[in-house]
């Protein structure tokens, strides 16, 4: 980016004094320190294991509500800490960058994996802790000139329907019915604060979308499908779907953290194919039943203990495909796994 | 990624029942992109290809006995947009298209149509066409096909030619001009085709069409035979297929930035169809004297 007399942007304002830290920049070179939000995620603990392995990763800063999930107190203390904060609170979050180990080498990347689901219903505590904290992590982020800022949004965002294409790529329509999930709402909300970033000069923001994640415990929707006793899918309808594993998510956002590029991006498994291949490959058997009475069906299993599935959630996931083309991912991030792997210790 | 050779099998039962070695051959010849769990990204199975087409084999051979001439415009290898005239109540016209160009083809192709979405949202009937390779007619599914070198088969007159009264046999609907757009684009070819028959396998009525609006669907057709005769009612007579495909067209490129261009290119497209529909009544009449009514 330049001005009109041809020097470029980031020189121009370090001429004029607006920039308070001349020295921050989009991902400044040495070893990185890196600030995780939502450190109690199942993928959070697969991430700062793997960033660990690196000898490029200098400190990880864990954040999350509440104690020390047990799977990261055996990590080195010297490269990572963990903090306990409210990321609505605008000053917790701002205080997170204020720490003492930070005052020589401030930290210089952000990842929001700290994004709590309701599919129960309406829930304002909940809009406003998920869209709150999304702004106050992003805005404290730019502010502290942190060079790359990564939220991890979800593939729930997408409209699906029987007008599917059969690979839907970062610029597919978005289900903004005003009858959609409070919680996909909320992640397109957030979503949008990060896009209305992106073009920042300083920092490379970065949305990923994945795909669902299948095994490692996790609490994605179509995880919970698959721990169901047993899954209830409507009769007469397979959709196509690539899900992703933990560890390839963790993976993905390494890449991410790690290599330069910003926007938004889509991240999704290896492998596509029908819902029901993914099940007999698990040796899952599924219960069908008559499409108008899925819900219904879901209601009671929840009630009888057999899922934590919400089949409100996305109601049209089990009718229709959605796979995600993630060819732009592949080209600019998974192509230069070889060059980061280098630096690779563990 | 190509498919194991365990998901290249076909239901040995059917295959053998009804489908000759040498056909059988052919669809086991037939390469799948596989997408990992024995699907390509479509959801096209090579099972669901083998069952369908050790049936449509059958129908295409000893029902409809389609006689067919001109395979030679059909591209080897290469990306292509097959366009022709639609017609029938059920899209066995799209079934023997696909079948006839399976049969004549070396290497053996698969033509992918272009689908109307109510289908989708209809149990099984979506599964079972994307299992055989039918795909929702979306501008990415058809740029994705193109980039992948398939064959794409367009009705440009819609679903709702498929239910066209007795007294417009063989007139065709207007043409959308999607088909001449997206192949001036990609610069592939157009290869018109005319199908004479189909419009004689049902003897179309009158159309509810109040219901259909109201059931989101192309049309609901009373027949001599439906809803008289229940779902047996839907069963076409066995009329004779004529087949006839056109030398390929190309597009011109100014179709992208002039309407009048476009128009023009559209027309050009569906008086090629007409002219295979033309050539198509003509060998019938030699053959059979009359159309049957």
């Amino acid at each position: 980016m330049t001005d009109e007399s041809g020097r470029p942007e980031a020189e121009r304002l370090r001429s004029s004094g607006a920039v308070e830290r001349p020295e921050m920049g989009t991902l400044r070179p040495g070893r990185r320190r890196i600030l995780i939000a939502g450190a109690h995620r199942k993928i959070a603990v697969e991430l700062i294991g793997r960033l660990l392995e690196y000898d490029s990763v200098e400190l990880i800063l864990g954040v999350g509500d509440g104690a020390c999930p047990a799977a990261l107190v055996n990590h080195d203390s010297r490269r990572f800490m963990y903090r306990s904060a409210s990321l609505d609170r605008r000053r917790q979050v701002d205080d997170l960058f204020l720490f003492d180990q930070f005052r020589e080498r401030p930290l210089d990347t952000v990842v929001h994996l700290a994004f709590a689901g309701n599919p129960k219903g309406y829930d304002v505590r909940r809009h406003e802790y998920n869209v709150n904290a999304a702004r106050h992590l992003l805005d404290a982020s730019l502010r502290h000139g942190i060079g790359k800022y990564v939220f991890l949004s979800s593939d729930s965002v997408y409209h699906v329907g029987p007008r599917g294409d059969y690979k839907v790529a970062e610029d597919a329509e978005l289900d903004l019915d005003p009858s959609s999930p409070t919680t996909v709402r909320d992640i397109i909300d957030a979503e949008f604060l990060c896009r209305a970033k992106m073009d920042h000069p300083h920092c490379e923001v970065m949305v990923l979308r994945p795909a669902g994640v299948i095994g490692g415990g996790v609490l994605s929707g179509l995880n919970l499908l698959f721990e169901s006793h047993p899954p209830v899918l409507p009769i007469g309808f397979d959709p196509m779907i690539n899900p992703t594993s933990k560890e390839r998510l963790a993976q993905d956002l390494l890449l991410a953290l790690m290599l330069h590029g910003k926007g938004l991006f889509n991240v999704a498994g290896l492998t596509a194919g029908p819902l029901s291949r993914f099940l007999e490959d698990r040796k899952i058997v599924p219960l069908r039943v008559p499409g108008p009475t899925l819900r219904a069906a879901n209601k009671l299993q929840r009630l009888l203990g057999q899922t934590r599935y919400h089949a409100e959630y996305q109601p049209r996931r089990l009718f229709y495909s959605l796979v995600l083309d993630d060819s732009r991912f592949e080209t600019t991030f998974r192509a230069n796994f070889e060059a980061l792997d280098a630096t690779r210790t563990g | 990624m190509r498919q194991s050779p365990a998901r290249m099998r076909l239901r040995p039962d059917l295959a053998r029942a009804l489908l000759p070695e040498s056909e059988r051959a052919r669809v086991e010849a037939y390469a799948l992109d596989d997408a990992g769990h024995g699907t390509d990204v479509f959801g096209t199975s090579t099972e669901g290809i083998g069952s369908a087409y050790a049936l449509a084999y059958w129908l295409h051979r000893y029902y409809f006995r389609v006689v067919s001439a001109g395979h030679e415009n059909i591209p080897r290898e290469t990306a292509a947009v097959v366009v022709g005239n639609h017609s029938g109540l059920l899209p066995w016209d799209a079934l023997m298209i696909t079948t006839d160009v399976f049969r004549h083809s070396e290497p053996p192709r698969l033509v992918r149509f272009m689908v109307d979405f109510f289908v989708y949202r209809m149990p099984f009937l979506g599964v079972l066409f994307r299992s055989l390779g039918q795909v929702p007619g979306t501008r990415r599914n058809f740029d994705g096909l193109i980039d992948e070198g398939h064959l794409i088969g367009i009705f440009p007159e819609g679903a709702e030619a498929l239910g066209k009264p007795v007294e417009k046999r063989y007139q065709m609907h207007s043409f959308s001009h999607g088909h001449v757009e997206l192949a001036a684009r990609h610069g592939v070819p157009v290869v018109p085709f005319g199908v004479v028959g189909a419009e004689e396998q049902h003897t179309m009525i009158t159309n509810l069409e109040p219901l259909a609006r109201a059931l989101d669907l192309p049309f609901i057709p009373i027949t001599r035979t439906f809803p008289w005769l229940g779902p047996l009612g839907l069963l076409p007579k066995p009329v004779r297929y004529y087949i006839h495909y056109g030398a390929p067209l190309f597009i011109d490129p100014a179709a992208l930035q002039s309407l009048a261009v476009r128009e023009h290119e559209v027309e050009r497209v569906r008086d090629a169809v007409y002219e295979q529909i033309h050539t198509g009544l003509e060998v019938r009449r030699r053959a059979e004297g009359n159309p049957a009514r």
